[in-house]
């Protein structure tokens, strides 16, 4: 019986249709799970939480929900080994129950994705993130190649990494900075961040390697048909750069 | 002289209800809430200022605002604002929260609400009445 992958739905949630779809279309047993059907959260393997402004992003972007029941299971199958992966608002949900970096207690964000800068505005960008730590130091990333490039879009206000200097230290010095944004070509500098991103952060992964929260979406580059670099003669169905960590996570929980 | 404005919603205000749901949930006793946003100006004449704020409608939408000039640009007792660590254009969010006698709620409450809920540390910096007497507290005092 293959591994059964939730995708938790909260109100607000806008990004839940395509991310099932993607790990369906690289294997995956995916379905959704709306908040008021939480408590069968508890019989699935893993957990992935999509994109969206969950609860409206009231009080700040994934506060509201870092507190639903929804979190209750996810935080307790994160803490039984179960993988976890959040992008965009799920991301800054993750952070804002303490999963990733992981470097507080439960609940207590020790770090988060803020409003972009230098401008605290909304973009929408075509990116590549660049693995910075070894693929088997988290479960998801296992089955990429080292220094792996994943076609992705940024489309966020808020997907700033931000810390004190002593949390960012530990997100660098503990292996925590999971994805960098890079250049097609793999270089990394500043003009490839599209939002003042400290560390040039585009992901965060726990300590023990079975949490990974990223900013950018690479469901939203997991066809041909919305990979911007496609040529004509792309089957324009056939699945894209960003499907590549989609097949790796499917195949860490398989 | 300081001058803090306030822009608070006077149609209902769903994300301080939400607010004060989620707060219960996270066992602080608290019976309402209320949020406001408060804009802070140095040397302004407050008349002008509002006047323009009014005008303008930038900030303030007269169908569903309120606006005021503060009485003091600090925190009342029982309320907190929540502020960017870098907050060069002086906004914050001002959270007031009461107890079931509709009196403001007391220190031990207000911090758990605080720490619980309505601030980030990583980003965000929580000014209270206390916080701020004590950080303009002058020499000699």
């Amino acid at each position: 019986m293959s591994a059964r992958i939730a995708v938790p739905v909260f109100p607000g949630t806008n990004s839940e249709d395509e991310t099932a779809r993607l790990l369906r279309d690289c294997g995956g047993d995916a379905e959704l799970v709306h908040w008021s059907r939480a408590q069968s959260l508890s019989s699935y393997d893993a957990y992935v939480l999509s994109g969206g402004f969950a609860y409206e992003d009231r009080i700040r972007a994934g506060a509201i929900a870092a507190h639903d029941r929804i979190m209750d299971y996810v935080i307790e199958g994160a803490q039984h080994g179960k993988l976890i992966f959040g992008i965009c608002n799920g991301a800054q949900i993750l952070l804002e129950a303490g999963l990733v970096p992981g470097t507080g207690p439960i609940r207590r964000a020790t770090a988060a994705f803020a409003k972009n800068a230098p401008e605290p505005h909304f973009v929408c960008r075509h990116v590549y993130l660049r693995l910075e730590i070894e693929p088997s130091r988290c479960a998801i990333t296992a089955a990429l190649p080292p220094w792996a490039l994943v076609p992705a879009w940024a489309a966020h206000a808020e997907g700033r990494l931000a810390a004190s200097p002593e949390h960012l230290e530990q997100i660098a010095a503990g292996g925590h900075l999971a994805f960098v944004y890079a250049h097609a070509d793999g270089r990394v500098d500043d003009a490839a961040v599209p939002n003042g991103s400290a560390l040039r952060c585009a992901g965060l992964v726990n300590g023990a390697g079975n949490v990974l929260a990223i900013m950018p979406h690479p469901e939203r580059d997991g066809w041909n048909f919305n990979h911007l670099d496609r040529s004509s003669d792309d089957d324009v169905l056939a699945p894209s750069g960003g499907a590549a960590l989609f097949r790796s996570f499917i195949q860490a929980v398989s | 002289m300081s001058l803090a404005v306030s822009v608070s919603l006077k149609i209902p205000d769903n994300t301080a209800y939400t607010a004060l749901v989620a707060l219960r949930k996270l066992g602080v006793e608290v019976d309402r809430v209320e949020r406001s946003e408060v804009f802070l100006f140095d040397d302004a004449d407050a008349g002008a200022l509002v006047a323009r704020i009014t005008a303008d409608e930038m900030i303030f939408n007269p169908n569903k605002h309120r606006i005021s000039v503060l009485e003091s640009a600090k925190p009342s007792w029982g309320e907190v604002w929540i502020e960017p660590i870098s907050n060069p254009e002086r906004i914050a969010v001002a959270w007031r929260l009461y107890n079931a006698h509709g009196a403001p709620v007391k220190r031990p409450v207000l911090e758990m609400a605080i720490e619980r809920l309505l601030c980030n540390p990583a980003i965000d910096r929580a000014v209270t009445r206390d916080l701020f007497d004590r950080d303009n507290r002058t020499e000699g005092e």
